[in-house]
């Protein structure tokens, strides 16, 4: 029993973690139609920016997560301004061009921080843990689903109750008609954009408490960012929380029950779900 | 018939340079070659679903890496002597790997197929690497000898012989992908990408040309896994996954779909500039490559092949016009 | 005998109908023109006949044969050709390429993963026929995005033909072309063979009275009026649904 109260901590705090980072993917897959590969490096990168600040120079881990969040949504929006939009209907194009960035974040990492990973860290009034059904629970780890949900409450609440929100939402159903109504709907993109790539580093830093930084990462991590949203959905917000959280658990879960099959049956269940039910659990139709 | 010659020319005078390379080139460098010769194969490969029929797929590696891999075990844990039977059995199972998947991918279009023949190269590639018992895990599987033709004037250990198979099969391969290139299956694959709704209309079943396509280009990139299996002495878990699906774009893309040979260009360009930057700036090579997928997606729009033809065409064309 | 016949066809995209209640027949060597104002359902309706779109409710028959469940390439082997409104041509193959293809669309051959497309030569001699009959052979190996409006317009009528086709299906055949190249889509038209059946989506009044032996009037995707070009003339419902909205109407 405290072994399935932990795992599903654990799979909820990984979840929270996961959900920060797809939210972004997802959005601007679903308004924009672009696959950002780059996605996880910029992942990556916010948690490697995150150590140099809080680690390595001892600032405030949340000053660290919110630096490095706007260094990756600059670099997001340098990406997104500078190269993507010059390829505006060549979705295979727009592909490639991300996974180029992949390789020369990755390399710049690596040249900048060295190739050792970098261990957890955390802020210092995290460091500690309650007690839960007999076993020490990590601060750090409630906090990434206190700061995890509270993102995501904030998000659905932006899609759902303000104008900015209903306008994404028209422009992934009908992209011509919500330009046709004089809506600079090229502006908000390149907002959800850095919005998406901002999350991408800030969750680098949040996951770091967990995860560390380390140059796999880049990969890896975005690996799991697209069966999140290809399992919970494109384009929604409630779909990459559901997504990210049954990757999560399933993750937890699976490390302890079948650790050498996590993997497959992550991969498999993706491939089922876009057979099945392309859009995924929760996503709009794109 | 002028235009018959002129067409065959270029390729007379390839044969002849390609023939006459290791004569010239060190053993070091012949191995180059034939690394691209074998990347070029399985760069055309791609070129049938990517250029021809419009399919973008990345997890083409995926079939690459089976045929390496089925290939490896039949001679190493099966004892396949005569690589006319470890041969035939890669190429197999690269094509019954693609008959599945075809099945499971061309449900979806647009970005769901790429997303989903990305999952599927990835699960094969999660099999190699946890399948330690078959496939030796992530290390690799190892071991793999020169092939045994049968043949005893050919010696298959040596840079110059090896480089000669690889030769021979890359134009047979090559051949074949020409005249498929400029058959009605071929054409039809061209109609497909250009405007399905009107190749349906004309009478085609685009379902199956499409999945036709990616099984014999998956035959083909097979045959290149099996070459490199060979070469290498080994097939690892990341020439089935990601990262080799992505390089093979890169060399489409690089080289030029539009033309037959554009992908060899590519599969040159980048072997070549890896090469370099393994001598100078080894630990920077990644930052090249990404930029070169920059640099290759923004600049050169239909590759640099077909930058090539069209600035032949306009040379030549302005000649005949002052004739 | 009759080349198709359609019962009770129903369309909906979401709440909105596309098609209701359409039924009709055309017999072998007729010439039935469908007229409407804009979002009448004419392209629906061409999409349901051809099997682009899936209907909701209703039957198709082709030459006697229920082909309601039939995929689209299929009932081109059936006899079923149809041009599109908006030119669907391959853009990136020369003229020549775009109808070999076409005549390939129902052989075998299609298939041949060897041969050079070239070498097919009793099927090049077609194609130079029908190339020729367009005025078209001249421009044979010219890219579509090198070629002219109104050529491509004529193309994507001609590659119709390659089939040999029973029923041929024409969707605003003389769309964005000039008077003159009307008149020469017009001719081609009324030249071709009696024993096809013809159905045709358009607006040019000239050709539509010029064409037609029977002419069907949709409005929000029924059929308010069908019969010869004289009754439709002084069909008051179709006068109603007209006025305003086509001007200039010498033949109304």
């Amino acid at each position: 029993m405290a072994v399935f109260t932990i795992c599903l901590l654990n799979g909820a705090s990984f979840g929270c973690v996961l959900f920060l980072l797809s939210s972004g993917l997802s959005l601007v897959l679903g308004l924009m139609g672009i696959l950002n590969l780059a996605h996880g490096v910029l992942y990556m990168l916010g948690a490697y920016i995150g150590w140099t600040i809080a680690a390595h120079l001892g600032y405030s881990f949340w000053i660290a997560a919110l630096t490095a969040g706007f260094a990756t949504g600059v670099m997001g929006l340098i990406m997104e301004r500078g190269f993507l939009r010059r390829l505006i209907g060549l979705p295979n194009e727009q592909v490639l061009l991300t996974i180029g960035f992949v390789y020369i974040i990755t390399n710049i990492c690596l040249w900048i921080w060295g190739s050792i990973a970098k261990p957890p860290f955390t802020a210092k009034f995290l460091t500690g843990a309650f007690t839960v059904v007999g076993w020490p629970y990590p601060y750090s780890r409630v906090a990434i689903i206190v700061v995890g949900l509270s993102v995501a409450f904030g998000l659905w609440w932006l899609q759902e109750k303000t104008r900015i929100g209903a306008i994404v939402r028209a422009g992934m159903d009908d992209r011509e008609m919500t330009k046709g109504l004089g809506i600079n709907l090229e502006l908000i993109a390149g907002a959800l954009f850095f919005v998406g790539a901002f999350l991408a580093g800030f969750a680098g830093v949040i996951g770091a408490q967990l995860i560390g930084a380390n140059l796999g990462h880049g990969l890896d991590i975005l690996l799991l960012a697209l069966i999140v949203v290809v399992i919970g959905g494109m384009g929604s917000v409630q779909g990459s929380l559901v997504g990210a959280m049954m990757i999560g658990l399933v993750d937890a879960f699976g490390k302890i029950l079948f650790p050498d099959f996590a993997m497959f049956m992550l991969y498999f269940l993706m491939v089922i779900v876009l057979v099945i039910k392309p859009t995924g659990l929760l996503g709009r139709k794109l | 018939m002028n235009q018959r010659l002129s067409t065959a020319v270029p390729y007379l005078i390839a044969v002849v340079i390609l023939v006459a390379l290791p004569l010239v080139l060190q053993s070091y460098y012949l191995s180059v070659a034939t690394m691209i010769l074998i990347f070029g194969l399985f760069a055309m490969s791609l070129n049938v679903i990517f250029g021809h029929t419009g399919l973008n797929s990345l997890g083409h590696a995926a079939f690459f890496g089976t045929a390496g891999y089925v290939t490896g075990i039949a001679i190493v844990t099966y004892g396949v002597k005569s690589f006319w039977t470890s041969a035939p059995l890669g190429i197999l199972g690269a094509a019954v790997t693609a008959a599945i998947f075809g099945i499971i991918a061309l449900r979806v279009s647009g970005v769901y197929f790429l997303l989903v023949t990305f999952a599927l190269g990835q699960l094969l590639w999660t099999v190699a690497e946890k399948w330690n018992s078959v496939t030796m895990g992530r290390s690799g599987f190892v071991g793999i000898p020169a092939p045994d033709l049968g043949l005893s004037f050919l010696d298959l250990e040596s840079p110059v012989g090896f480089y000669y198979f690889v030769f021979v099969v890359f134009s047979v391969c090559y051949y074949l992908m020409a005249r498929l290139h400029r058959s009605p299956f071929g054409y039809a694959l061209q109609g497909i990408r250009e405007r399905e709704s009107r190749m349906r209309a004309l009478g085609y079943n685009v379902w199956l040309y499409k999945y036709i396509a990616y099984i014999v280009a998956a035959v083909f990139a097979g045959m290149g896994g099996i070459l490199y299996a060979h070469f290498n002495g080994s097939i690892a878990p990341s020439h089935v996954g990601f990262s080799t699906s992505a390089l093979g774009m890169l060399m489409v893309i690089l080289g030029g779909a539009g033309v037959l040979w554009g992908p060899v260009l590519g599969a040159a360009l980048i072997i070549l500039l890896q090469g370099f930057a393994s001598l100078l700036v080894p630990a920077r090579w990644p930052l090249i490559l990404g930029a070169l997928f920059v640099i290759g997606v923004m600049g050169f729009r239909g590759g640099i092949g077909l930058h090539m033809v069209k600035t032949v065409r306009r040379v030549f064309s302005r000649g005949s016009n002052q004739g | 005998m009759e080349a198709i016949r359609v019962e009770g066809l129903y369309k909906s995209f979401g709440g909105v109908v596309a098609t209701s209640n359409v039924s009709f027949k055309v017999d072998v060597g007729g010439r039935l023109v469908i007229i409407g104002p804009n979002g009448a359902g004419k392209s629906t309706l061409f999409n349901l006949l051809n099997g682009q779109l899936p209907l909701d409710s209703g039957k198709v028959f082709l030459f006697g044969e229920d082909v309601t469940h039939l995929p689209l390439h299929k009932r081109a082997h059936r006899g079923m050709a149809r041009s599109f409104q908006l030119t669907s041509l391959f853009p990136e193959l020369t003229v020549m390429d775009n109808m070999m293809l076409a005549l390939h669309g129902l052989r075998k051959s299609r298939f041949n993963p060897f041969r050079r497309t070239g070498s097919y030569s009793t099927l090049r001699d077609k194609g130079k026929d029908l190339l020729s009959l367009f005025d078209l052979w001249s421009k044979r190996d010219e890219q579509i995005k090198m070629i002219s409006y109104g050529e491509q317009r004529k193309l994507e009528i001609a590659l119709c033909l390659a089939s040999n086709p029973r029923l041929l299906l024409l969707d605003e055949p003389s769309a964005g072309l000039t008077t003159s190249e009307r008149q020469v889509v017009m001719e081609m038209i009324r030249n071709l063979p009696p024993d096809i059946a013809v159905i045709i989506v358009d607006h040019d009044m000239d050709l539509v009275f010029g064409l037609a032996n029977r002419i069907i009037v949709l409005h929000f995707g029924q059929i308010i009026a069908e019969g010869t070009p004289e009754e439709i003339q002084a069909h008051p419902k179709v006068k109603e649904v007209y006025m305003g909205i086509e001007e200039g109407n010498g033949n109304a």
